[in-house]
């Protein structure tokens, strides 16, 4: 202890002891976390006990005495009173997907799927450029293109130019995606190259390109004139089909209206902030059955006789506005947690109010919200269900409707379970994509 | 040439390149409610000038500085830039703006755009540059600023200091002929307090029109042609440095100077 000698005195760190027995590993994560005292084991024993009666009793009943292939719900009960009956769901599967949509056109919705998977797949390409741009192709020309697909008939010319310029864009877009990809430059470089341009002036550029995109356009007009595939109307829409349109518009126009409606609210400009206001509030304080009502039966009182509204196209309004109003509080949210400073260094540099936003006060407000926005698209796309009250067909409608079914009578708990997996995919899905947009656009910015 | 020959010669050019007001204010006065913050203020900034404001906290200097580029509005009077009167005409304002540039306390950096990004958004989207052009512009003023190596961090990878450098670089990028500083070194840690007051000293050097409010009076001293002290919202005393710091007139004014000296 006495020790003075000035080498002995200075501190000498000792090797690190290796970590005692049974702290590491699978074991030691059991001890530590699961056995560390009674109370705790006789926790974790009761809770794996119970995990694995309801796993055992849903295995037992849903494989091991399903049946897979029958007839009709008779000839399951008799085969296997206690199992699940899939047979029914195997029967019924179409349904579920397309509702009452014809068999032999029900490639156009999965055509219009298979194309907007095409479409917004370059969002997660690397290398190539003008992402933001295919990304609101994809909620403004799409629409139209897809509408006409799913429901078919006469075209006016208005639709035959949107459906063209739909598929223009569609072309344009991957020919650049290919261009980005293949030689490194986008599309738009190759063009004024093609056309002599690239050395002219910067503001000379955008005519080469809208003549390329008037031109293709004339072409497709032309070529398209003749495709006409036959109408389906919008009552024999039906299932998950139904189910995402509905849902998929509502999305897309929620938070572009959103955004409007909460700058709307923050306006200096009074009558701008006191109608939205009204409409938020108002539609925010009612429940979305009563808008849905409200649209069904209201609607038409408003509009000239002659107009005769198709019922979808009423409820989706209906959704649409239900899903702004809510938007809109969320973005005033967001808004509320940028700093002042942000605002004012915009606008010290000269930005207008609406570059100020779009460029530095929404990118970031959006990146804030992202929990809240998508747990919001998961609360519309369930509350989508709620159209099967005024009599559309979506999944959960039809699903229901088994039962009723006279080969099928009583059977619900296994289209139900079925449904519920549907669901469950769609909204853990979204959920899953949302943690990983936070945790990648969150990456950049580590302090504030 | 003697030491006083060149400084006679000095205050020439000076005075020459003065005759030119940039910045007038007239009978300028704004309340915050019932408050007045700012009482008759009557100021003229002549081009190429330095002018630093000091004064106690809450005598209006920064509400004065931001009524330049009209982050506040003032009630009565008339302020004029470049010739062009403030008032409610967004086009002046968008124009004058991107003619001043300015540079706050708390830097108020984009945190979601990278060095680079956030000096060349506005010279894009404001004077409609192309982005080749905007980042050689950029990354000049960022080597002037000497942070060129930090162009693609974001700004919540820098410290303090590099911050401040990075927003100086920003304003400039605007080729703006005037700049406006708000208490531009007082969130910063002290070592990094001289890394942005020598960014401040080359700027003055090359002949910018700033106007500076701070407490630095080791930069005002150095670099200014005229100090001015505010105090509750008038302009009490302006003069050149040597006479404001060796032959103060006002009480306000010694008084001022000796707390924030005997600190
Ligand atoms: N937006 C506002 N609304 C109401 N009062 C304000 C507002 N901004 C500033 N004030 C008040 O105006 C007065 C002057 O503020 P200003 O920020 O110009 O002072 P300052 O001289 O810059 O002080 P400091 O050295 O603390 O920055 C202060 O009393 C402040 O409380
Ligand atoms: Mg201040």
């Amino acid at each position: 202890m006495a020790n003075l000698d000035a080498a002995d005195t200075t501190f000498r760190p000792k090797p690190n002891l290796p970590p005692p027995p049974n702290t590491v590993g699978a074991v030691g994560w059991m001890r530590k976390n699961l056995f560390s005292s009674v109370l705790n084991t006789l926790l974790t024993l009761g809770a794996m006990w119970l995990i694995l009666s309801v796993a055992y009793t849903l295995f037992d009943w849903g494989v091991l005495k399903a049946v897979w292939v029958a007839e009709n719900r008779r000839e399951c009960l008799d085969r296997s009173p206690d199992g699940a009956c899939w047979a029914g769901v195997i029967h019924w599967f179409n349904t579920f997907m397309y509702g009452r949509y014809p068999y032999a056109e029900q490639w156009r919705p999965n055509l219009g799927l298979v194309i907007l998977i095409l479409w917004m797949l370059p969002c997660w390409l690397p290398r190539v450029t003008g992402k933001i741009g295919i990304a609101l192709s994809a909620v403004i020309i799409f629409p139209f293109l897809a509408g006409y697909l799913f429901a078919g008939g006469e075209k006016g010319l208005i639709l035959q130019i949107l459906v063209s310029a739909g598929i223009v864009t569609f072309i344009t877009i991957w020919l650049h995606v290919l261009s980005c990809l293949l030689t490194g430059r986008s599309l738009p470089v190759h063009i004024l190259g093609i056309t002599g341009f690239t050395d002219k002036d910067d503001r000379l550029h955008k005519y080469p390109l809208i003549g390329a995109f008037g031109l293709a356009l004339i072409v497709v007009l032309i070529l398209q004139s003749g495709w006409e595939p036959p109408e389906v109307g919008t009552n024999l829409w039906g299932g998950l089909f139904l189910t995402l349109v509905i849902s998929g518009v509502g999305i897309t126009t929620a938070l572009p209206s959103g955004v409007l409606l909460a700058l709307g609210r923050r306006s200096r400009m009074p009558i701008i902030r006191v109608s939205c206001i009204a409409f938020i509030e108002l539609f925010r304080s009612v429940p979305l059955i009563t808008i849905l009502f409200m649209a069904v039966t209201m609607m038409p009182l408003f509009l000239p006789e002659t107009v005769t509204l198709n019922r979808l196209v009423q409820v989706i309004i209906a959704v649409c506005l239900f899903a702004a109003a809510y938007m809109a509080e969320i973005v005033r949210g967001g808004l509320q947690a940028i700093p002042k400073g942000q605002y004012e260094a915009a606008q010290s540099m000269g930005l207008n109010y609406w570059k100020m936003m779009a460029l530095v006060v929404m990118p970031q407000a959006l990146k804030l919200m992202i929990p809240n926005i998508v747990g919001n698209f998961i609360g519309l796309f369930k509350d989508t269900t709620l159209v099967s009250i005024i009599g559309l067909y979506d999944l959960l409608l039809m699903l229901k409707a088994v039962s009723q079914n006279p080969q099928w009578n009583g059977l619900y708990l296994e289209p139900f379970m079925f449904g519920t997996f549907v669901f469950f995919i769609f909204c853990f899905a979204m959920s899953t994509y949302s943690q990983h947009l936070e945790r990648t656009l969150g990456s950049g910015q580590v302090r504030r | 040439m003697s030491v006083d020959e060149m400084n006679v010669a000095a205050s020439q050019i000076k005075s020459q390149v003065q005759n030119e007001v940039v910045i007038e204010l007239v009978n300028v006065n704004k309340w915050f409610g019932e408050f007045h913050v700012l009482k008759d203020i009557n100021l003229s900034v002549y081009k190429g000038e330095r002018i630093v404001i000091c004064g106690p906290s809450g005598s209006g200097k920064s509400t004065l500085i931001r009524c330049i580029n009209r982050l506040e509005e003032h009630q009565k009077g008339d302020i004029l830039v470049n010739g062009v009167t403030l008032d409610s005409n967004l086009k002046n304002i968008d124009a004058i703006r991107g003619d001043v540039g300015m540079v706050f306390q708390s830097f108020n950096l984009f945190p979601h755009l990278t060095v680079l990004e956030n000096c060349t958004l506005a010279p894009i989207w404001v004077k409609n540059t192309s982005k080749r052009e905007a980042e050689e512009t950029a990354m000049h003023y960022l080597t002037r600023v000497k942070i060129p190596e930090q162009a693609a961090k974001y700004p919540g990878q820098l410290s303090g200091g590099q911050q401040q450098r990075v927003a100086i670089a920003r304003s400039l990028c605007m080729n703006p002929s005037i700049m406006l500083f708000d208490e531009p070194t007082s969130a910063l840690d002290p070592e990094m307090i001289s890394e942005v007051l020598d960014v401040m000293v080359g700027l003055a050097e090359s002949g910018m029109t700033m106007i500076v409010v701070t407490h630095e009076m080791g930069f005002a001293n150095k670099v200014a042609d005229r100090i001015i002290f505010m105090d509750q919202g008038e302009i009490v005393e302006q003069n050149v440095p040597a006479e404001f710091f060796g032959n103060p007139k006002s009480e306000r004014t010694k008084l001022f100077l000796s707390q924030i000296l005997n600190h």
